[in-house]
């Protein structure tokens, strides 16, 4: 490892990378592509000379940065791959840090206001699981968004307009839960439709939720 | 109007401080002398129920019932549990099998699961790093793939974390009921 930068020794070539790579995109891209593989890989990342080592087979990384210190919009970000044996030791000192946190964070703030360029025009999402709550730091719009996606296929779009929020708000979220790896999508899923309330039962949507908000002023 | 929200898990798990935390009133605390310390190393135990209040609104009160972790008390769970909305299921890292923990309070609540009104609280993280909160989740994932709770770390005396996990849990049984005729 180099001690500069914790990195794995080894020469890297420059690389100039295209505006849809630049920043946090690579690495988001480069997520999505290991997430995709059975092959076991590690990844380093150098944010500016901050190292942050993933080794995917531990769902875990190592960083020598708070997450909040971390740019959300860094210039360079360079990305290191690599595969590993199915026995190999762990890259990283367990249990290592929570990799949802990282990964939302990557993925939230990788392509701007537009979707990642992995998710498919028309094709609805849902979550397979919740993320780890606590680590993500959601707004209360977010968490509302979050349970819709728990508990129905839609679009991004979708989601803007049953949640109340910009289209951007809801791409951003649904760009970070598929980095995180925890969306499943179908191409076949029909529109989002909400159910009509039974009788004399208040809507859901202006129910206990907007007045314990309101209550605490969140 | 009256919301119920119970808050269940393990002896040890932080049921009354949680509880506590999150009223607006004094809570009602019933306790009696832990005789299982083996089990958690408490002086006292809650033996029947602790009772707290959200109060909304003048007219609108979540009331929050904590009940008892021992086994030998389950008869208080079948009270509740038909007139709950939800539950927060608070399960202590450092317990002895915490997953297996986890899955018994979800079978004995499996109606509130099927509602989408279960949230699981992490608590003492801190004490027993082993396990990390995607553990539940994974776990979450392959025992009840349908479920789709939400999971986080708290700390039982931290307000900010446990309105979080509150009005997770509040968001999830809302949304299950307005997407309730779509299928997973």
């Amino acid at each position: 490892m180099s001690a500069e930068s914790g990195l794995v020794a080894g020469s890297r070539p420059a690389v100039t990378a295209p505006p849809e790579l630049s920043g946090w995109a690579g690495a988001a891209t480069a997520i999505h592509a290991i997430q995709q593989m059975t092959t076991p890989m590690v990844l380093n990342l150098d944010i500016e000379g901050h190292a942050i080592t993933i080794d995917f087979a531990y769902n875990a990384f190592a960083g020598d940065l708070p997450l909040a210190d971390l740019p959300a919009y860094p210039r360079t970000v360079l990305v290191e791959t690599r595969t590993q044996d199915l026995d190999a030791a762990p890259e990283i000192e367990l249990p290592g840090r929570s990799l949802d946190s990282l990964l939302w964070l990557i993925g939230y703030h990788a392509f701007g206001d537009e979707p990642a360029p992995w998710l498919v025009e028309g094709h609805r999402y849902r979550l397979r699981r919740w993320p780890s709550l606590g680590e993500l730091s959601l707004s209360l719009d977010q968490v509302r968004m979050t349970a819709m996606l728990g508990n129905a296929f839609a679009t991004s779009a979708e989601l803007a307009a049953a949640a109340h929020t910009p289209p951007a708000d809801a791409r951003r979220l649904v760009n970070g839960f598929s980095t995180v790896g925890i969306l499943r999508r179908s191409a076949g899923a029909p529109p989002l439709v909400e159910a009509v309330p039974d009788a004399g039962e208040p809507h859901p949507a202006t129910g206990l939720f907007s007045r314990l908000r309101e209550k605490w002023g969140r | 109007m009256e919301h119920i929200i119970l808050f269940a898990g393990p002896m040890g798990a932080g049921k009354t401080t949680a509880i506590r935390t999150l009223s607006d009133i004094p809570v009602v605390a019933t306790e009696a002398s832990n005789s299982d310390r083996a089990a958690a190393d408490k002086a006292t135990t809650t033996v029947a129920l602790d009772y707290g209040e959200i109060g909304v609104s003048d007219e609108e009160k979540v009331r929050l019932y904590g009940i008892p972790g021992q086994r030998r008390f389950d008869f208080m769970w079948r009270i509740l549990r038909d007139r709950a909305e939800g539950m927060l299921l608070l399960i202590h890292n450092d317990a002895p099998d915490p997953l297996g923990s986890m899955r018994e309070f979800l079978i004995e609540f499996g109606d509130l699961c099927d509602r989408g009104g279960v949230a699981v609280g992490v608590t003492r993280t801190d004490v027993r790093p082993g396990l990390i909160v995607t553990d539940y989740t994974d776990f979450l994932e392959q025992e009840r793939p349908d479920l789709m709770a939400p999971v986080m770390a708290v700390d039982p005396r931290d307000r900010g974390n446990m309105e979080l996990l509150l009005m997770s849990l509040i968001a999830n049984i809302e949304m299950r009921a307005l997407y309730r005729e779509v299928p997973a």
